[in-house]
């Protein structure tokens, strides 16, 4: 689906800007609802997630001693502007991109890993011990999970043969869904976005019942909010994303809504079902499972990329 | 404790107020990396001077306050203290009264080994199994408060017998009760011996041999989780238990896999006992009369509270108030296994190796002396009452 829109509107209100917003706190309420659904909880009713971001916008910033305070404020705010400028390469709300050009694939993955960096940078500024061990904890799974999770990812665009996130968006929405064609990949797409956005199982950089909050533990009031809006964002990317990949493509807003909506459901029970791993158990999965797994499903690709022009000629000779 | 670390060690601090304790207590543990080279405990942060209160109150007052020492093994302390008043004073409470004082003992078990399944699978970031046990704990909190009306302090103590009946209707509820549990627990059972995610957190993490048992001096669950066979329930039989035993759960691993295994079973085990408590319950009176003046004397009282052995000191001086009671509570005992077995192991580990011995805040607090080189001291009454004035200026 393909629409004009003015670029200032584009960037600010549909489909950037407040509507990413929106769309971020509406996912974190169904997210948040369904896995308090799975655990027999109530839940939240569905204005929490923006009447705490609003909460947390009106309180008090506290910067704490032993912070560089330029950096402390402008992290949350760096995080947030990354996670919304990846949007406009994604074809969010099942609309074509509003920017793209030839390997924008790789600057999306680059802007969506920025958050994680942030939040470590954020930890590593502060002089708190749960800090200091979350952020370690944060960059050491940013290291695990974004070879294998940049691999998925690269597998549709192999398939494909290009780089640009529309041209893969509209190449695969003829053909089987890459779901069945790689299912690996599809995998460890999905669970390299859990491990991204620190759901459970993989929450140990803000593991509560060990380091507090991890390394956003001394961060209060907007420098929080705009974390918290900015991972929400990030998520629905990140669904998005692997929506469009994996899933037939996202050609119009009701395939956006239905694909990203089954894949959070199914990241809400994954989220329910395990417990937290430690974070040497996290490392060791990805890289002894995960990449592994996802390079021979790339090989795989390769060579019958390959090989596909030959066996063609082979069965049409 | 008060040592400070060499500079160039990194000590994570717990406590007093952190979102994994819900009780105040301090820990310091050095990591290098993720991995813990020390830990140290401090202790004292909800003392109540319970002990020294019993002194200024009448026996039948102090039934009350021993109840509150803990919120969640209530019953086991003013049973404790009830069986250690009426050995002074020369009565034995009827058949009836000792099944029921079992009875709500087995119940307070089962709520409190579901309360710690859940919250061990927190601490272990595994909320939907804590989200499950506490509803079903709901079960049996709601069977307490139809026995007693209450449900936190029972009271169900006096000296000299209990003051609540069992009735036909509650039987029935009981034992309906108890079907829902024992088939919930199952699954439990399963989801702490099967899952993969739950085991890689608590197979093989704080493994404690039987001999270290024996030496950092573990009680209850704890220990028998290291396959020591100790339980007062067995060993010297109290209250009902002479009329229907209970056999000794053991696990032999003694990592924290073996201490979720135990308490399950004992959970199967407290099933049972109920089941056949309110079976073959013996018909007769409540109480016996006691009198006021409790004579001269001294004794001690041995109960098995869903964390180990409760042990309380009494002496009498023949007035109607107690000269002395010590309370000792199996979470103190067990603090020396923690902080030996919290060496080696990962940070991450160490919520679940805290919460292992199902840690009893409150009933840690009590006052000591400490010895500082050679000026140990012993206060007295006076001396303390003056500390308090000055202390509080």
């Amino acid at each position: 689906m393909n629409l004009t829109i003015n670029p200032i509107i584009a960037l600010l209100v549909f489909p950037g800007g407040l509507s990413l917003l929106a769309f971020g706190l509406l996912y974190e309420y169904v997210d948040r609802k369904l896995v308090a659904r799975f655990q027999n909880r109530v839940g939240p009713r569905w204005f929490q997630p923006l009447a705490d971001f609003v909460k947390l916008l009106a309180k008090e910033e506290i910067i704490p001693a032993g912070v560089q305070p330029g950096l402390f404020i402008v992290l949350p705010v760096v995080a947030l502007a990354a996670a919304l400028t990846a949007a406009l390469y994604v074809p969010m709300f099942g609309l074509q991109p509003a920017y793209g050009f030839s390997g924008d694939l790789v600057v999306t993955i680059y802007l969506l890993s920025l958050m994680t960096l942030c939040i470590g940078l954020a930890g590593a500024n502060t002089v708190d011990r749960f800090s200091l061990v979350g952020a370690t904890r944060a960059l050491t799974q940013l290291f695990s999970y974004e070879a294998p999770f940049m691999l998925a990812m690269l597998g549709p665009a192999i398939a494909v043969g290009s780089w640009q996130i529309s041209e893969i968006n509209t190449a695969v929405q003829t053909g089987w869904w890459n779901m069945l064609v790689q299912p690996f990949g599809f995998v460890v797409a999905l669970v390299g976005l859990m491990g991204k956005l620190e759901l459970p199982p993989f929450d140990a950089p803000e593991a509560e019942t060990e380091i507090v909050a991890g390394a956003l533990t001394e961060y209060s009031g907007r420098g929080f909010g705009l974390f918290r809006i900015g991972r929400d964002i990030e998520l629905v990317i990140g669904l998005t994303l692997i929506a469009s990949f994996y899933m037939g493509g996202l050609a119009s807003p009701i395939d956006f809504l239905w694909k990203t909506l089954v894949l959070l459901l199914v990241t809400a029970a994954l989220q329910s079902l395990f417990a937290r791993l430690r974070i040497d158990q996290t490392v060791g999965m990805w890289w002894r499972t995960g990449t592994i797994v996802v390079l021979i499903q790339l090989l795989v690709i390769i060579i019958g990329r390959w090989f596909a022009p030959y066996v063609q000629t082979l069965i049409g000779g | 404790m008060e040592t400070k670390q060499a500079p160039e060690k990194f000590v994570v601090a717990i406590g007093p107020q952190h979102p994994a304790l819900k009780e105040p207590g301090h820990f310091e543990f050095t990591i290098d990396g993720e991995v813990v080279t020390n830990a140290t405990a401090r202790l004292g942060f909800v003392h109540r001077g319970m002990e020294k209160g019993t002194e200024d109150r009448n026996y039948v007052q102090d039934l009350y306050l021993m109840e509150r020492v803990c919120g969640i093994c209530s019953h086991v302390h003013a049973l404790a203290f009830a069986l250690g008043t009426e050995k002074l004073a020369g009565v034995v409470a009827p058949p009836r009264a000792q099944a029921i004082r079992e009875l709500v003992g087995e119940l307070e078990r089962i709520h409190s080994h579901l309360l710690w399944l859940g919250v061990a699978a927190h601490e272990g970031g595994f909320d939907t199994l804590f989200m499950y046990t506490w509803r079903d704990r709901e079960t049996v909190m709601e069977l307490l408060e139809m026995l007693s009306g209450n449900r936190v302090n029972y009271s169900v103590n006096v000296i000299g017998g209990v003051k609540i009946d069992v009735s036909k209707d509650q039987i029935e509820a009981l034992k309906y009760g108890m079907d829902f549990l024992e088939e919930r627990t199952k699954h439990y059972m399963k989801v702490v011996t099967e899952d993969e995610t739950f085991l890689g957190r608590t197979r093989n993490i704080g493994l404690m041999t039987k001999e270290q048992a024996e030496l950092l001096g573990a009680v209850g669950p704890t220990a028998r989780a290291s396959g020591v066979e100790r339980d007062v329930r067995v060993d010297a039989p109290y209250a009902g238990y002479d009329m229907f035993p209970t056999k000794v759960i053991c696990e032999p691993a003694g990592d924290l896999e073996a201490r979720f295994v135990v308490r399950i079973n004992e959970l199967f085990e407290s099933y049972r006992l109920v089941r056949k408590i309110v079976d073959h319950l013996p018909a007769g009176d409540l109480t016996v009369k006691v009198p006021r003046r409790i004579p001269e004397g001294e004794t001690i009282s041995r109960v098995e509270a869903p964390r180990g052995e409760l042990f309380y000191y009494l002496r009498s001086n023949g007035t109607d108030k107690p000269d002395r009671v010590k309370v000792r509570t199996p979470s103190l005992c067990n603090w020396a296994s923690v902080l030996t077995l919290a060496v080696g192991h990962k940070l991450a580990d160490m919520p679940m190796i805290l919460a292992g011995i199902d840690p009893c805040f409150s009933c840690n607090d009590r006052m000591v002396s400490i010895k500082r080189g050679n000026d140990s001291q012993i206060w007295s009454w006076e001396d303390l009452r003056k500390y308090g004035i000055e202390y509080y200026k």
